[in-house]
């Protein structure tokens, strides 16, 4: 058993779960389904190969971890018919952008082997949930021993960008959030819409799967260590002073 | 067949200009690298790039897919390979009734043995004919196109001209058929899926356009004066405010060749090279994509401009998008946009292939206007012009489709 991490990020994402018709919107934070569909779509995969699609949502289990969380973009479209010239629906679609995150997914390590060469020289080329949003670097960062989705969630090195570490720059751990499917003995699983059954075209199907919510303590690479005789300043404090 | 992509990408600087704008009239924006950007969508672009191929006559559809009169036999063909129970002179028949119905004229060859001289339209009951009808003139479909027909047909097998009475199914027939927007499709998809059965997989992948730059938003107040106004104070006419902002934009897109080429099949006609129309499709899209411009508020703003540098890239590893050099905004009072970002450009490439591409296969090309575009002049083998560029990507294209597996 393996770990294939990912690592997700681009100047725009969007990753929809419940989105239909004229509304479409982003969870935030990558999709089972949208991770598959990159991954299948790598492997070469065709739409409406339901058989070849269960392979691999069905023999991976998946997490993510938000490592920068970026922000809600709205884009408004407007289209017409191609031939007739007719005004379509307007439609509204939401991005996440400048978002950081590492995805992992775990499963039988040949499988996991076959996704990562597949990544390098893709059928499809990769996006991030939306086909208007490729990655801004390659996404595959390697294979990970074990099986433990939380270990290999907890073990990559943060992978936020370097304006938004300087942010950070005084927190010598930085506590990101993790969204995975439960383990067996796990029972605080919420549920979402996201285990995908099929992408053909007609008929898009997706079964519930679980989540649990965790947060991991992650090394900042970028910490400035407080010198001594420098004044910790905190302008909050005040405000609990005076409360 | 061996998968390889080309990657494209622009610099590009547009004066103040509101070329897409959101429904309150504001050019688009995002936030990259913590600051806000101008923004110019995926679709915007796309729509720009098959505009102007149609502006330019970059493609004709006669030049791409399979071309040929025997439309009927060629779908009788694609009948039988998608249900194999059905006979080859019920194929013919589906297939004759199935091109009718898309509106094409067909017609059975006359033959000097033949008692039959006339031509019918229909084209139904030939099947006692030793000769299938075929159009009367070379029709353009692709490979999805027939499959789709093939479908259709086998779907109404059981009695076809009933099938073909209903007026959705007719509807259908025509919409599948539509051979004008074959080429396109095959590079974009379908813009408007109004019929996802027969949707294309697009061969590009456009990434919405973002300044390398920090951009905010302004806004252009006007009054416009009513000449016919006796008024002794006569005062504006009108008021209003038109935002608008300038930027240098940094543009990608890649192109699958392989999917390119399984979109607009390999049926072609037997003197010619399946190559031709993926190479012809190719150069096609790298010329419209740089050159296009979208039209939004243009007679306002006259923003024409050409990207200031184009680097293209042919390589059989994943496309890769030089977007992260833009992560951190360029600063203006540097030596201006166009300059930096070519000095980060210039950096940013070698690094990224040097970690991750596949130096012995990818191959690159420049081409540059002006002092400022200078750092990029290594990057790759320099072309004198956007007609020499195209043809030596053309020609690298081909010769990579005629490599052995």
């Amino acid at each position: 058993m393996s770990v294939l991490a990912l690592r997700l990020a681009g100047p725009m994402q969007s990753w929809g779960s419940s989105a239909r018709f004229a509304r479409r919107t982003t969870e935030s934070a990558p999709t089972k389904s949208g991770v598959i569909g990159l991954l299948a779509a790598a492997a070469g995969i065709e739409r409406g190969d339901d058989e070849a699609l269960a392979t691999l949502a069905d023999g991976l289990r998946f997490g993510v971890r938000i490592d920068q969380p970026g922000s809600r973009v709205r884009d408004f479209q407007t289209a017409h018919h191609g031939v007739t010239g007719a005004s379509m629906p307007l439609s509204e679609r939401f991005y996440l952008a400048d978002a950081v995150f590492v995805a992992a997914v775990a499963g039988e390590t040949g499988l996991l082997t076959r996704l990562f060469g597949a990544l390098r020289a893709p059928a499809y080329p990769p996006f991030l949930g939306r086909r208007s949003c490729p990655p801004a670097q390659p996404v595959e960062l390697g294979l990970r021993d074990g099986d433990s989705l939380q270990q290999a969630l907890t073990d990559e090195p943060w992978q936020a960008a370097a304006w938004y570490r300087r942010r950070h720059q005084d927190e010598a751990m930085v506590s990101l959030t993790v969204l995975r499917e439960a383990d067996e003995d796990e029972h605080d699983a919420d549920h979402q819409r996201d285990q995908p059954l099929s992408f053909a075209a007609e008929q898009r199907r997706h079964a519930l799967r679980t989540v649990v919510s965790r947060s991991v303590n992650v090394p900042n690479p970028d910490v400035v260590r407080q010198q001594a005789g420098r004044p910790r300043h905190d302008p909050f404090d005040a405000l609990e002073e005076s409360v | 067949m061996n998968r390889f992509y080309l990657d494209v990408h622009a610099l590009q600087t547009v004066p103040p200009s509101n070329l897409n704008r959101d429904d309150t009239g504001s050019p688009k924006s995002s936030v990259y690298g913590g600051a806000p950007r101008a923004r110019v969508s995926s679709q915007a672009w796309k729509k720009a790039t098959r505009d102007y191929f149609g502006a330019k006559n970059l493609l004709d559809p006669s030049e791409l897919g399979v071309r040929t009169k025997k439309v009927v036999e060629v779908l009788a063909d694609r009948i039988r390979e998608h249900d194999a129970s059905v006979t080859e002179s019920d194929a013919l028949e589906l297939a004759a009734e199935v091109v009718a119905a898309t509106g094409l004229k067909i017609e059975v060859p006359k033959r000097k043995s033949s008692k039959k001289a006339g031509a019918d339209d229909a084209g139904a009951d030939e099947e006692t004919q030793d000769r299938p009808p075929q159009a009367k003139y070379l029709v353009f479909l692709s490979t999805r196109q027939l499959d789709g027909l093939a479908r259709f047909a086998v779907e109404g097998a059981a009695d076809i001209a009933k099938f073909l009475k209903d007026k959705d199914n007719k509807a259908r027939v025509k919409q599948i058929a539509d051979t004008r927007h074959s080429v396109d499709i095959a590079l974009f998809g379908r813009m408007v899926a109004d019929s996802t059965d027969f949707n294309v997989d697009a061969a590009v992948q456009v990434a919405h356009a973002i300044s390398v730059h920090r951009v905010d938003n302004e806004s252009d107040y006007y009054t416009a004066v009513d000449d016919h106004n006796k008024d002794s104070e006569p005062g504006a006419g009108m008021i209003g405010t038109v935002d608008f902002n300038s930027a240098t934009l940094y543009r990608y897109a890649a192109l699958g060749i392989h999917q390119l080429a399984a979109n607009l099949g390999e049926g072609l006609r037997e003197d010619e090279s399946k190559i031709t129309p993926v190479r012809r499709a190719a150069e096609a899209f790298i010329q419209g994509f740089v050159e296009s411009l979208p039209t939004g508020k243009i007679n306002t703003f006259g923003h024409h401009t050409l990207p200031d540098a184009v680097v293209v890239k042919l390589r059989t590893t994943r496309p890769v998008s030089f977007v992260a050099a833009f992560e951190e905004p360029v600063r203006g009072d540097l030596g201006g946009h166009v300059s930096e970002a070519c000095a980060r450009l210039a950096e940013y490439i070698p690094d990224v292939e040097r970690a991750y591409g596949d130096e012995g296969s990818t191959l690159t090309w420049v081409l540059r206007v002006g002092p400022n575009t200078r750092k990029l002049a290594d990057i790759g083998t320099e072309s004198a012009s956007i007609g020499e560029l195209v043809a030596s990507v053309g020609q690298a294209v081909a010769e990579r489709l005629e490599k052995p597996e």
